[in-house]
C-alpha cells in the first residue's frame, strides 16, 4: 500500500518557532539539523506526544491533528495513531524480559507471546528473549526496541537519534537491517539525527531543520551537490567555500574572479548578473595536484593555481592537504597511493587544478551573508 | 495484657491502612505527574501531621468532629470518643509517610517509559497498571508500611478524641499510658514487646525494599546477535 504522511505544523518554542511541512511516502526521510533545531519536536507531534500550535497532520484520510482557524479541532492521543517511536535510550520497561517487552502492545495471551517471539526472531534476538533490559548491551536493546515499536503494526516509524549511542560497527549494522525493515514492509520512516554520516547511511531523502524551518529538502545526492544556502552548505560539512566576483558570464559558463585567479564555473540558472558577488564551493576529493613533469590532459586551460603546501595529515578514508593558495586555505583530499612520487611536504610550491564542474554556486537566499567564508576549518 | 486493646488496635489500623492507600496513593500519582497553582501549599498542608504536637492534631480532630461542626450539625454523624475516631486520627498521621514515600517513587519512573506505553496503544488504564506503578512498587510498598506504623503507633491525638474508654476505644499505645499510671509493670512490659516487635518488623520490612535487588556487575560485550557475559 502506498501511504503518504503529510505534516504542516506550527508550534512556538522558546527561542524559536517550529515550523516544518513536507510529505513523505513509504521511504527513509532523515530529518538533520544542530540539536535545538526542532527535531525531536517534529517528531514528537507527529506520534502527539506534542501539541502544536495550529496546523494539520495526515496520514492518508487519518487526521491525526487539525487546528486551523474556522475548521473543527482535532487532536488523535497518541495510543490511535498507531505510530512506531524508537528513543535515543531505548525506553525499555525495565521490569519486563525482552519478550514481555514485545508482547504487552499486543495484549495477553499465547498469540501475542508466539508473534512477540516471531519479532525477536526477525530482530534475530530469539536466544535472548527471557532477558531483562539490564543484561542486553545497547544494540541489543535496541533491537528490542525496534520489535517492540513494530508490535503495534505501525504504517509510520520514527527514529528518534536512536542509535547515537552505540558504536560504529553496530551501528552500520542497525542502519543496514532498518533499510531492509523499511524496504520490505513498505514502511513511513522518519530518522533524526544530527550526524551526517548517520544520514548517508539510511537515508534516501533528507530534510535539513535550521532553528525551527526545514532549510532544504531533496534526494541525498541533491542537496549534497547543490546544497539551496550557504548555511546548508556549511552544516553538510562542505569545505572550500570561496566568494567571489562573477567577472564574466558566456552561455553556460562562468568567470569568478578570486585571490587574483580567474576561476572557470558551470553557470547556474538563473545566472547572476556579472560584478556580482557569489559564493561557490569545491569538493576537496575533486582538487588534484598537477604533476610539474607531466602533459596536462584534462585540467588544460582550467582553474589552473599556484599553490604553497601548508600541512598534511591522513584521514579516514583520505590523506588531506591544506595549501594556501594567496592568503586563503584550500584543502585537498586524495587517496593514500595518489602523488608518491611527489614532494609534498609543508612548504612546497605545487600547481592544483580542478574542473569547472567542480566549482558549485550556492544561490545566495540567506539575508545574512557575511563575507567571512575561507577560513577552512583544520579539524576534520 | 489488654487482648481488647490489641484487637482493637488491629482493627483501627487495619482499616487506617486501607484509608491511608486510597487516599494517599491518588494523592500522589496528581501530585507527582501535574503541576498546578499552588501545589507546594497542598503539599505542606499534607505534611504537617508530621511535624505538629500531637496535641495540636488532636485539638483540630476535636474541633472538626465534636458538636458545632459540620459534620455534627449537618449529617448527624457523632464520632467523638467512639473508635472511628481513633482511625481517623490514625490516617491523619499515617498519610504523610504514605504520601512523601509514594509521591518520590511515582516522579522516579521515567516519563519517557509512559510516552513509549502511549506510543504503543496501551491505555492511560494499563499504563498505570502495568508501567507506573509496578515501577513505583518498592518506595509505595515502604510509604503503606511506614503509615501504617505510624496509624498503629497513634497516641496523642488518639487519647483526646477517643476518650480512653477500656474495652471500648482504648489502643494498645493507650492502655500502656493507662497500665504505667496503675502501675501494673507486667502488664506494659508486655504490651510494650508486642509493640516494638511489630515496629521492628516495619522497619526492617522497608530496609529491606529499599535495597535494591544486589546488581550484579556485567561486562556486557557488544555483540551484535551474541552475548558474552562476564560476573
Amino acid at each position: 500500500m502506498a501511504s503518504t504522511l503529510s505534516v504542516d505544523i506550527q508550534r512556538r518554542l522558546e527561542s524559536f518557532t517550529l515550523r516544518v511541512q513536507f510529505t513523505i511516502g513509504a521511504e527513509i526521510l532523515v530529518l538533520f539539523g544542530p540539536s535545538g533545531a526542532g527535531k525531536t519536536q517534529t517528531l514528537q507531534a507527529i506520534a502527539g506526544l506534542m501539541k502544536p500550535d495550529a496546523g494539520r497532520i495526515t496520514l492518508d484520510e487519518t487526521v491525526f491533528f487539525q487546528r486551523y482557524p474556522g475548521q473543527p479541532q482535532i487532536n488523535l492521543p497518541p495510543q490511535r495513531r498507531r505510530i512506531g517511536y524508537v528513543f535515543q535510550q531505548y525506553a525499555l520497561f525495565p521490569h519486563m524480559t525482552a519478550l514481555d517487552n514485545v508482547a504487552l502492545p499486543m495484549g495477553r495471551g499465547r498469540e501475542a507471546r508466539r508473534r512477540a517471539y516471531e519479532l525477536l526472531d526477525q530482530m534475530k534476538l530469539v536466544h535472548l528473549a527471557q532477558r531483562m533490559p539490564h543484561e542486553l548491551s545497547g544494540g541489543q536493546q535496541q533491537r528490542v526496541a525496534i520489535a517492540r515499536a513494530l508490535a503495534a503494526q505501525p504504517n509510520v516509524l520514527l527514529f528518534d537519534e536512536s542509535f547515537s549511542a552505540l558504536d560504529h560497527a553496530v551501528r552500520t549494522q542497525l542502519h543496514a537491517d532498518l533499510r531492509a525493515l523499511q524496504a520490505e514492509r513498505g514502511l513511513i520512516v522518519v530518522y533524526v539525527t544530527h550526524n551526517l554520516d548517520d544520514a548517508f547511511a539510511v537515508g534516501q531523502r533528507i530534510a535539513i531543520l535550521q532553528e525551527g524551518k526545514i532549510a532544504q529538502i531533496g534526494a541525498l545526492a541533491e542537496v549534497c551537490r547543490f546544497p539551496a544556502t550557504l548555511r546548508v552548505a556549511q552544516m553538510l560539512g562542505l569545505s572550500n567555500i570561496i566568494k567571489g566576483r562573477v567577472v564574466a558570464v558566456e552561455l553556460d559558463r562562468l568567470w569568478l574572479e578570486w585571490e587574483g585567479y580567474r576561476i572557470e564555473a558551470v553557470c547556474p540558472s538563473p545566472p547572476p548578473a556579472p560584478g556580482s558577488w557569489v559564493t561557490a564551493f569545491i569538493r576537496p576529493e575533486e582538487i588534484r595536484l598537477v604533476y610539474p613533469d607531466r602533459p596536462l590532459t584534462r585540467f588544460a586551460g582550467h582553474n589552473l593555481l599556484a599553490a604553497r603546501i601548508i600541512e598534511q595529515r591522513p584521514g579516514r578514508r583520505l590523506n588531506h592537504l591544506w595549501v594556501a593558495v594567496g592568503a586563503m586555505t584550500i584543502e585537498i583530499a586524495h587517496p593514500y597511493t595518489a602523488y608518491i612520487g611527489m614532494d609534498i611536504s609543508a612548504g612546497q610550491d605545487v600547481q592544483i587544478g580542478f574542473r569547472p564542474e567542480s566549482v558549485v554556486i550556492i544561490p545566495d537566499h540567506s539575508p545574512q551573508s557575511v563575507p567571512v567564508y575561507s577560513q577552512v576549518s583544520h579539524h576534520l | 495484657m489488654s487482648w481488647s486493646a490489641f484487637w482493637l488496635s488491629l482493627q483501627v489500623t487495619t482499616i487506617a491502612t486501607l484509608c491511608i492507600v486510597l487516599i494517599g496513593l491518588p494523592l500522589a500519582l496528581v501530585l507527582a505527574r501535574r503541576t498546578f497553582p499552588g501545589q507546594i501549599v497542598v503539599e505542606t498542608m499534607l505534611m504537617l501531621p508530621l511535624v505538629l504536637p500531637p496535641s495540636v492534631v488532636g485539638y483540630y480532630l476535636l474541633l472538626a468532629l465534636g458538636s458545632g461542626s459540620p459534620l455534627v450539625e449537618w449529617f448527624q454523624i457523632r464520632l467523638l470518643f467512639s473508635w472511628p475516631a481513633a482511625v481517623i486520627a490514625a490516617v491523619v498521621v499515617g498519610l504523610p509517610l504514605m504520601f512523601q514515600s509514594s509521591r518520590a517513587a511515582l516522579s522516579n519512573v521515567d516519563p519517557q517509559l509512559e510516552q513509549a506505553a502511549r506510543t504503543l496503544g496501551l491505555s492511560e488504564w494499563r499504563i498505570l497498571w502495568r508501567i507506573t506503578l509496578p515501577l513505583a512498587r518498592r518506595g509505595i510498598i515502604a510509604g503503606v508500611i511506614l503509615g501504617s506504623a505510624r496509624a498503629l503507633g497513634e497516641f496523642g491525638a488518639t487519647l483526646m478524641v477517643t476518650g480512653n474508654i477500656p474495652g471500648r476505644t482504648q489502643t494498645l499505645p493507650v492502655a500502656i499510658y493507662d497500665a504505667v499510671q496503675a502501675q501494673r509493670y507486667a502488664d506494659a512490659h508486655l504490651m510494650v514487646l508486642v509493640m516494638t516487635g511489630i515496629a521492628f518488623a516495619g522497619l526492617w520490612l522497608v530496609r529491606r525494599l529499599e535495597q535494591r535487588p544486589k546488581s550484579q556487575t556485567m561486562i556486557v560485550h557488544e555483540d551484535l546477535y551474541g552475548i558474552h557475559v562476564e560476573r
